[in-house]
């Protein structure tokens, strides 16, 4: 039927010695393990080195465009915003608006028929900002 | 009374042909499990896109099992034609015996035409094109290193391989067998059509299906190789990549691999120039038809043939399951080397890399890199890694087309 179209069945079993099978599973092995990693260390080189050539052009690049044009120097930033200085000096306090916020998103989270209490709002040690997370949450959305 | 004669005849003939007396007891097995199958795949959506073609494919064949035939060529008496009403003018005719036989050329079935994109390596290539045009290498070129566990989750491929040797497998389908622990569906299929196609059937389903089950086999691995602290490693933001690295990835990574290890070459050849596609811009169309129309077409064809090499008989054996549980085997590996890479890098950088990312270095993208990030946010729900494990996630499927180079290159 059509298997021998698919290929014939091949010596499967039993032809080599078990010193033959260990000799080829080690040199798999060894051979596997070496050339792959060779070759993604090389790659890992390479594209240490065409980034760095790459990102120094384009430095260079962008001075070569500013001293040719000098503009004019932006008015000063808006000063950053100096952390929120609590009536009680506690850095980690939460402002009481900020709770209602929190407590309005969770009783719409339970779709309000649960009674929800919320015991502590702390903030969190986060290293980003509410904008850098959402930009990251719009950009792993896909996934 | 002719009339009546006619009709019975005729009933009888369509009973001969039926699958009611044309069937064994192999093929209804064989039909009983695709109806799992689709039903898995319909109901519990385990990777539906490739699973449902396949267990439809399977069906097929054991429904109708000429479906997959090849052509042939059949020789006829005089006699023989003419009880067959078959015309032998114009057709070639040989003499054997002092008899002379005329040619009647039978053709192949539908899946049987179908499946020479599989057979020929054609198919899986063009699945690599597709993949090319949907993947980021950004995260990669922003952390060169993770390419280390793209190497590392290969590991259990070639332990895998010495597994299979002990087993009483060829070396040749040792090979096969052990890429399965690439998690990479095209890659098993192209190196198994080429080292032992006969094995196709169970490989490319035991593959598929620890890739659909990514989600269940490797959280486990992943706890229990990592601690608490480890797991909770908040990782750096990745720096902003360019879009003329981006442009030059896909050129230098083809030069590269091409020359140190041409059998890897189609199968990397065509994921870079998907991806050249996409960086470069200049080709917008052609992006979008790679990626939608023609990968859509390749995963229809590519899953109903592969589906369709699981015929009863060639698939109920107990080579079978010793493939499905050496895949297994291979999958585990690959995620705990991955993993252990990661403690290694974990401890080599002072702590900034969070081992999980590890185990995506397995291929099975995205799905891998989302496990990283699903296991990560357990322990602290602030902590994204998705972005992270994608680089070991396409370095891994770097990392099996090598080592699907390498063993077409040893065993081959």
């Amino acid at each position: 039927m059509y298997l021998s179209a698919v290929s014939p069945v091949m010596n499967a079993v039993g032809d080599m010695t078990l010193s033959e099978k260990g000799i080829s599973s080690a040199k798999v092995i060894l051979t596997g393990f070496v050339v792959v990693f060779a070759v993604l260390v090389l790659l890992i080189c390479i594209i240490k080195i065409y980034s760095a050539i790459v990102s120094r052009a384009q430095r260079s690049g962008v001075r070569v465009k500013k001293k040719k044009s000098p503009e004019k120097p932006l008015p000063a930033a808006a000063p950053a915003v100096a952390e929120e200085i609590t009536p009680d000096g506690d850095p980690d306090h939460v402002p009481e608006e900020v709770v209602a916020v929190i407590a309005a998103a969770v009783a719409v989270m339970y779709g309000g028929r649960e009674k929800v209490r919320i015991k502590s709002v702390k903030r969190s040690g986060a290293k980003r900002s509410a904008w850098a997370n959402a930009g990251v949450l719009e950009n792993t959305r896909p996934f | 009374m002719e009339i009546i004669n006619g009709f019975l005849d005729a009933v009888k003939g369509i009973y001969e042909s039926s699958g009611l007396v044309n069937l064994n007891w192999q093929n209804y097995a064989m039909i009983a499990i695709s109806c799992v199958l689709l039903y898995l795949a319909i109901k519990k959506q385990y990777e539906p896109l490739l699973l449902l073609p396949i267990a439809f494919g399977m069906l097929l064949v054991n429904l109708y099992p000429d479906i997959m035939s090849p052509p042939n060529v059949e020789l006829l008496t005089q006699q023989q034609a003419d009880a067959a009403g078959f015309n032998t003018a114009g057709h070639a005719a040989q003499v054997i015996n002092g008899v002379t036989y005329y040619e009647n050329p039978t053709y192949g079935g539908l899946l049987y035409y179908l499946y020479q994109g599989v057979k020929l390596g054609i198919y899986p290539p063009l699945i690599f094109l597709g993949i090319g045009c949907m993947t980021d290498f950004g995260p990669l070129i922003a952390n060169p290193k993770s390419l280390i566990l793209g190497a590392a989750a290969q590991i259990g491929i070639f332990v895998t391989f010495t597994g299979a040797i002990f087993l009483g497998f060829a070396e040749n389908e040792a090979g096969a067998i052990g890429i399965i622990g690439g998690a990479d569906g095209p890659t098993a299929i192209y190196v198994t059509t080429k080292l032992a196609p006969h094995l196709l059937g169970s490989i490319a389903i035991a593959a598929y299906s620890y890739m659909a089950l990514v989600p269940i086999i490797q959280p486990p691995i992943m706890k229990l190789l990592t601690t608490k602290k480890e797991r909770s490693v908040v990782m750096e933001q990745l720096r902003p990549v360019s879009k003329l690295e981006k442009i030059l990835f896909p050129i230098i990574v083809v030069i590269i691999i091409a020359i140190f290890l041409p059998d890897a070459a189609p199968l990397v050849g065509m994921l870079m120039l998907g991806n050249l596609f996409k960086e470069s811009g200049v080709v917008d169309r052609i992006a979008k038809a790679a990626q939608n129309e023609l990968m859509n077409i390749i995963t229809i064809f590519l899953g109903v043939t592969v589906g369709a090499t699981a015929s009863g008989t060639n698939f109920l054996k107990l080579d079978t399951i010793k493939i499905i549980v050496l895949g297994l085997i291979a999958f585990c590996m690959g995620t705990a080397f991955g993993v252990l890479f990661g403690k290694i890098m974990y401890k080599l950088t002072g702590g900034k890399i969070n081992p999980l990312i590890g185990s995506a270095g397995v291929s099975a993208v995205p799905m891998a890199a989302r496990v990283s990030q699903k296991v990560g946010q357990q322990e602290n729900p602030g902590n994204f890694l998705l972005m992270h494990a994608m680089g070991p996630n396409v370095a891994g499927v770097i990392g099996s087309a090598v080592a699907a180079g390498v063993l077409l290159n040893v065993v081959g």
